[in-house]
């Protein structure tokens, strides 16, 4: 299994630049997964490493050598994409063996790897279908399979499961998880989900406008996100922004008070950001308490609340600020159209107004 | 108003939209072909007819003009298709490659003869292909050719002149086919193939190929019954000639309408070989192509 390593790497367009100098360390048998909305480079990278675009300028490496200038088919990756790619007049086993064929492959040996790939992805009852007579996760299934029989060092997926439903995601993300796990590949997957990306990955690299945002394992993200930015893109619902000024700056930390609720304020234990600075304030949809239970109150005006059972979220807004709040236990709280919540200082976030966090 | 008598307008409604459409396909077609059917079997000179049952068929299996025209006809089919269809292939793969430069010039100047008149074009290449043309002063200036080729009084050069005629035009128009369905292609299946180390060849001969055998089913079959029925290149440029070597099937039909005495019937007959033989071969071409898949 191999590493990936990019050094300064950029993709122009003629004065249209993608990628803006990425750096980054993908290590063997780490499944790491590329993740931004869309528009940000992520494919691009990814089909840079492929072979598919070629690289402007900087350096891509594969099991340590450069392959910059490497055909595709000899840097000992495969890929998997979004449309599936299959061939649509070749049988599933034909699908899977037909690169072997010009690889010199014997025969009976294709129908062993072949063979094996399938059994790996209990394809095995579909070998001798054709792709429009399988369905949307079979045909993903597929397209792995036709990855796996080449035996590549590192697997590379553009957005494998965008084309599937939502029920049949779930369960693709959960085989393709397994998979990693049975064949201990290195995996570079790009996706513009961050449920995929947070269920997924060792590794999550947050990418905008061409540029990493933040590299980490998915709870770090979550947990520490590096800007406003990536904390408000890892987690579902996204994470909450109340405007601020920093009122006080002493010792134990900095003060804010909040722009759309009057006269509350919270002291958070950080010690950059200056007096007078406007800040955004990051609080999760699930870190606002009970009333009292926090720091300090504040009191919304309920949009729509949706129920699903064990949680509910709540969509409200003060002075036009819209938040979003988990609930648990909230029944009661049907038909109510004003609610008061807490917030805690040490579960909440600073970010300037660039977007930066302020620690 | 109960079901039935509504189901009923319906249908009349129907049938008064389609009405003007059926009329006027059964005037001028349906009953043209039928009406062709039963002069097939007519025999006699100009308006001098008489029901001759089977005569019409006996006399061409000894009407050695016609043989010779079937057998003209054959080689441009057998000659001719192949070869345009193997080039309008490789011209739209070529111009469906995104890095080519000049694309849509190079498109238009292969789709361009296509629209162009029957009659100019004809014309224009009879004069380019006389002895003293500027196509025997190119290939002299090249040092190709010794001495003039006779394109138009040889009889196998003449065979060539009009091969090449019938290319020119129609090329385009069969690349267009496969342009179109070439770019309804997902583009990853050749990534695909291309990061699987699938050689240039092998994805046009295993994927191109038969993911456009549709479509290159269909441009053989109207390709087929277009060289069946060639005639305006022919009557133009050589006439038929020399001494009947470009004589077409349909030039023959004409010749035996209009120019000779004319004989209806048994140029209907002739028509009606021509009928037969596009049956015969698309039925043939779909035979070969048929997708071996039941499913």
């Amino acid at each position: 299994m191999s590493s990936v390593k990019l050094r300064g790497v950029r993709k122009a367009y003629g004065a249209h630049e993608v990628i803006k100098g990425v750096d980054l360390d993908v290590p063997s048998k780490q499944f790491v997964v590329f993740v931004g909305p869309s528009g940000c480079g992520k494919s691009t990278l990814l089909r840079m490493i492929a072979g598919l675009e070629h690289i402007t300028a900087g350096d891509l490496e594969i099991g340590g050598e450069r392959m910059n200038d490497v055909d595709p088919s000899k840097r000992g990756i495969a890929m998997v994409f979004q449309t599936y790619a299959l061939y649509p007049h070749m049988t599933v086993r034909e699908n899977m063996g037909f690169a072997l064929r010009f690889a010199g492959v014997a025969k009976d040996q294709i129908a062993r790897q072949v063979g094996d790939a399938a059994r790996v992805l209990a394809l095995e009852p579909l070998l001798d279908r054709y792709p429009k007579q399988l369905s949307g996760g079979q045909r993903q299934r597929v397209a792995i399979g036709r990855a796996i029989v080449r035996n590549p060092q590192v697997f590379l997926f553009d957005e494998p499961l965008s084309n599937l439903d939502a029920e049949l995601r779930v369960h693709m993300r959960i085989e393709i998880a397994r998979l990693h796990k049975e064949l201990q590949t290195t995996i570079i997957y790009v996706t513009h989900d961050q449920v995929e990306a947070m269920t997924l990955a060792d590794t999550i690299v947050v990418l905008r406008d061409g540029i990493i945002e933040q590299v980490g394992s998915p709870l770090d993200l979550y947990d520490d996100p590096a800007n406003q930015f990536v904390a408000g893109f890892i987690g579902s619902p996204k994470m909450n922004f109340l405007a601020g000024t920093i009122v006080e700056k002493a010792a134990n930390g900095v003060t804010v008070e909040l722009t759309n609720h009057k006269g509350t304020r919270l002291t958070l234990p950080v010690s950059g950001g200056a007096m007078g600075e406007a800040v955004a304030l990051g609080v999760r949809a699930e870190h606002f308490g009970e009333p009292g239970a926090g720091d300090s109150d504040i009191s919304l005006r309920v949009d729509v609340a949706e129920h699903l059972g064990s949680t509910s979220y709540v969509y409200a807004n003060a002075g036009g600020e819209a938040l979003v709040i988990e609930r648990e236990e909230s029944r009661h709280e049907i038909g109510v159209d004003q609610i008061s919540v807490s917030i805690a200082a040490a579960q909440a976030y600073l970010f300037d107004s660039a977007g930066k966090r302020i620690r | 108003m109960p079901q039935a008598r509504l189901d009923r307008r319906e249908h009349i409604t129907g049938w008064a939209f389609i009405a003007p459409a059926l009329i006027l396909l059964g005037l001028f077609m349906i009953y043209p072909i039928v009406w062709s059917l039963w002069m097939s079997f007519q025999v006699g000179k100009g308006m001098n007819l008489s029901f001759g049952g089977l005569a019409n068929i006996e006399r061409l299996t000894k009407d050695a003009v016609f043989q010779r025209a079937l057998g003209n006809t054959f080689i441009f089919f057998i000659v001719q298709v192949p070869i345009m269809i193997g080039l309008a292939l490789l011209f739209a793969v070529a111009l469906n490659d995104s890095t080519l430069r000049f694309r849509g010039l190079f498109r238009t100047a292969i789709f361009l003869p296509c629209v162009t008149s029957l009659i100019a074009y004809s014309t224009l290449f009879k004069s380019m292909f006389a002895t003293n043309g500027v196509v025997k002063n190119a290939l002299m200036t090249l040092h190709l050719t010794d001495g003039p080729i006779p394109w138009l009084t040889d009889p196998f050069w003449a065979k060539i002149l009009i091969i090449i005629a019938i290319t020119w035009r129609w090329t385009g128009y069969n690349m267009i086919f496969y342009l179109a369905a070439l770019q309804n292609i997902d583009r990853s299946i050749y990534e695909a193939a291309r990061i699987d180390g699938v050689p240039a060849w092998a994805r046009f001969r295993y994927l191109t190929i038969p993911m456009l055998k549709p479509v290159i089913l269909f441009t053989t079959v109207i390709s087929t019954i277009g060289t069946l029925q060639l005639f305006d290149e022919v009557q133009n440029i050589t006439q038929g000639g020399p001494s009947d070597a470009t004589l077409t099937l349909s030039l023959y039909i004409y010749n035996l309408t209009f120019k000779f005495m004319p004989s209806f019937g048994y140029s209907a007959t002739v028509s009606w070989v021509i009928v037969v033989l596009v049956g015969i071969l698309s039925f043939i071409q779909f035979l070969i192509a048929r997708d071996r898949r039941s499913a």
